[in-house]
């Protein structure tokens, strides 16, 4: 008796889990296979007096989600035909990945815009061209490098949320102490922040300028009138003067001038930054950065001046930020359209959003606003987007600066290689990779 | 006779039946993925648009990756020096505890609490503690007049890091493993060898270690798998640097993978990685069955 209950109870949970396997594989074919448009008419329009429901994606959570969230509940008050609905993905583009050709598609997405060319070729992003001329959308508002980057094959996947650029950051009150004037160009930069250094014995008390971060090479290299990739976009261009010349500036202020340390700011959160700390008179950072120094108020006296000039007084910084972009799986694309059209194609919301999340907009004519125009601490960073460039749009780039140049450039900085042999071997595995990861199609 | 072989008839029924939960879940979550990645890696599958079958492209490519053979050298590397350590310094800590002291559980705790933290919250510690101006190490080294290296950022000693993070995580469950074999030691062994007048070095040799045979063998399998597909704690500590020195292979298969959608390729990679395991294990099996157990 006692058997056969342990046995029927066996096999009832066999075929309890056997039958939750089936379940969810016959949920997942069903929307795999779903680009349907059974399922398109059955959703509710906004004809039929209820209002359509779209999702918007985004992968920031804490803060940003409220900023979002303040967004979404402010457009879904200005009107009752679309309800907007904030969902927090923590690892977005993976979730995207799966959700993009099964049918859990978001409508809209924050979009780190570099992404654009990997992502585009592949038909998962919807191009916004026709609504842009339907609406008469004015593309001179935007930052042109930020469009840029958000266009693959000239079609247009969506708008700038937010940009921004590196600037140097100083320490004023170590400038004042050693009477000096924030650098302009890189002889003033080396000189300033081999004054500033303070060793105590083997020891670096205070390190003059950061050279932390080896992948800022491309910023420099602009600067000294340089770029990453040849006219073609099909290999790197920096195995050349101009890049020597940057390896220079690095040998002289890390080995010759001794402003720096390698390690010196690995792992020091935001309580110990070496710049809040006062351990690091300059660095090169972004205006993402302003909200965390500025709640040090009178303990951290800091300035911010546009990138010095290179050798021939050319300027150099690199733009990124976040745009908006509807996806291709989406079945109310209109409706998202509406949404991102209302949040940055409208001064006023785009003002409402900027302010609340100390974001550089991406809509020009917001910054005319007196929040921007009569704060100092934004004109840097405003001067500096009017020369700052996007990353080469190359599927493979980031691979190669990451895995190709970076590693190079760190055996130059730890001395255990020369600069020259530096270049070539960036080149040439920088090269490989580009190739291995070019064709998107 | 005959009536045993029955009941183990019936035996053998019910335990297919208890185990076949545990079967069916790793049919459909391992088994079935692990084929379709092998079929994936014969095609061009980039997750979003296509799936063509390209056939052995993805093989050719893999043997002119520089970079993953490198991946490859850095785990190797790592598991020759990381695997003995482990099973060493874990024994050690073992026979130590083994001892019915008093106040010997609390320092049984002690030793397994770093198994207990999350990799990336202990990573993070350590990234303090070997900070090259303001950490521990370096400053405990300032008192005898030694400049520390900057231990993450150099390519000498990143590496050298990571195994000494890992090992101080990784000892705390293999204490437990190798306890619980020192426990099933029969002391009339160790009674007999004493009357026989050998000393304690002898009886380890002799008694403990061929007795812990089994023990040896499951916890130096875990650790080359663990070793060979090390991740979490290299990437937060050195995120793959210092000039490529603490990237591994699973870093470059996510990256070529998730990052840049070559998911075809990324399962070649995979494969390669699984082969590389396959090999270490077998390696270990046969190190481990020519020693041959006394009892």
């Amino acid at each position: 008796m006692k058997k056969w209950m342990g046995l029927a109870l066996s096999c009832f949970m066999v075929l309890s889990i056997l039958a939750a396997c089936s379940k969810n594989n016959d949920n997942n074919a069903a929307s795999s296979g779903n680009s349907s448009p059974a399922k398109e008419s059955s959703s509710p329009k906004a004809e039929n007096g209820k209002p359509v429901e779209i999702t918007f994606w985004g992968d920031w959570g804490g803060e940003g989600q409220k900023q979002f969230e303040t967004m979404v509940d402010a457009f879904n008050k200005s009107q009752d035909k679309i309800r907007v609905k904030y969902v927090l993905q923590q690892d977005m583009i993976t979730k995207f990945l799966t959700a993009a050709t099964s049918g859990g598609s978001p409508d809209i997405m924050f979009w780190d815009r570099w992404r654009t060319d990997l992502y585009a070729p592949k038909n998962v992003l919807h191009p916004i061209n026709e609504y842009m001329d339907r609406d008469g959308i004015n593309k001179g508002d935007y930052y042109d490098e930020a469009l840029k980057e958000l266009s693959h094959d000239g079609k247009l996947y969506g708008l700038p949320l937010t940009v921004d650029a590196r600037a140097l950051f100083y320490n004023k009150k170590m400038f004042a102490a050693a009477n000096l004037q924030p650098p302009t160009t890189w002889e003033e930069l080396a000189t300033d922040a081999k004054a500033l250094t303070k060793w105590n014995g083997n020891k670096l008390d205070v390190a003059g300028f950061s050279l932390g971060d080896a992948g800022l090479f491309n910023m420099y290299l602009q600067q000294a009138g340089g770029r990453m990739m040849n006219a073609a976009n099909d290999a790197t261009d920096f195995n050349n003067e101009k890049g020597i010349s940057v390896l220079n500036l690095w040998d002289r202020m890390l080995n010759q001038d001794k402003v720096y340390k390698i390690g010196f700011e690995q792992g020091l959160g935001e309580g110990t930054d070496a710049f809040v700390t006062g351990k690091l008179a300059m660095l090169y950072t972004g205006p993402w950065m302003l909200s965390t120094y500025k709640k040090f108020g009178q303990d951290l006296d800091f300035g911010v001046v546009p990138p010095p000039a290179g050798p021939n007084g050319d300027k150099g910084s690199v733009m990124g930020g976040f745009g908006l972009v509807i996806a291709e799986g989406s079945k109310h694309k209109d409706e998202a359209w509406e949404f991102e059209k209302w949040w940055l194609a409208n001064k006023d919301n785009v003002l409402l959003w900027s302010k609340m999340s100390l974001n550089i907009p991406g809509f020009k004519p917001a910054l005319d606003d007196p929040f921007f125009k009569d704060d100092p601490s934004w004109k840097p960073f405003l001067d500096t987007l009017e020369f700052a460039k996007i990353r080469p749009q190359h599927p493979g780039y980031s691979v190669m600066e990451g895995d190709g140049l970076v590693p190079n450039l760190q055996l130059f900085l730890e001395g255990k290689q020369d600069a020259a042999t530096t270049l070539k071997k960036a080149q040439e595995q920088g090269d490989r990779l580009l190739k291995d990861n070019a064709e998107a199609k | 006779m005959l009536r045993s072989r029955k009941l183990n008839g019936h035996q053998a029924r019910m335990a297919y039946l208890f185990i076949s939960p545990t079967i069916l879940l790793f049919a459909v979550f391992t088994v079935i993925p692990v084929f379709m990645a092998f079929y994936l890696s014969f095609t061009n599958y980039d997750v979003l648009s296509r799936m063509d079958w390209i056939g052995l492209a993805n093989y050719r490519k893999l043997i002119n990756d520089d970079l993953l053979w490198q991946t490859f050298r850095n785990v190797l590397y790592y598991t020759v020096i990381f695997v003995p350590l482990n099973i060493l310094t874990s024994l050690l800590v073992a026979l130590l505890l083994n001892k019915a002291r008093m106040g010997v559980k609390v320092f049984r705790t002690l030793n397994y609490l770093p198994t207990l933290t999350s990799a990336v919250a202990a990573a993070t510690v350590w990234l303090w503690i070997l900070h090259p101006e303001f950490g521990l190490l370096n400053g405990f080294l300032g008192y005898f007049g030694i400049t520390g290296p900057a231990w993450l950022s150099q390519t000498d000693t990143a590496m050298a890091s990571v195994i000494m993070v890992t090992l101080w995580q990784a000892i705390g469950s293999n204490m437990v493993i190798y306890l619980a074999g020192l426990q099933g030691v029969p002391d009339y062994l160790y009674e007999s060898a004493k009357l026989d007048g050998a000393n304690a070095l002898q009886r380890f040799r002799f008694i403990t270690w061929p007795q812990l045979r089994p023990t040896t063998f499951l916890v130096s399998t875990m650790s080359i798998i663990g070793a060979l597909q090390l991740f979490d704690q290299a990437f937060v500590l050195t995120q793959g640097g210092p000039a490529n020195a603490t990237k591994t292979p699973v870093y470059l298969i996510y990256q070529q993978g998730f990052n840049q959608l070559q998911m075809g390729y990324a399962s070649s990679q995979a494969f390669v990685l699984a082969l590389a395991i396959l090999i270490f294990s077998l390696v270990n099996m046969k190190l481990s069955k020519a020693e041959e157990s006394i009892v």
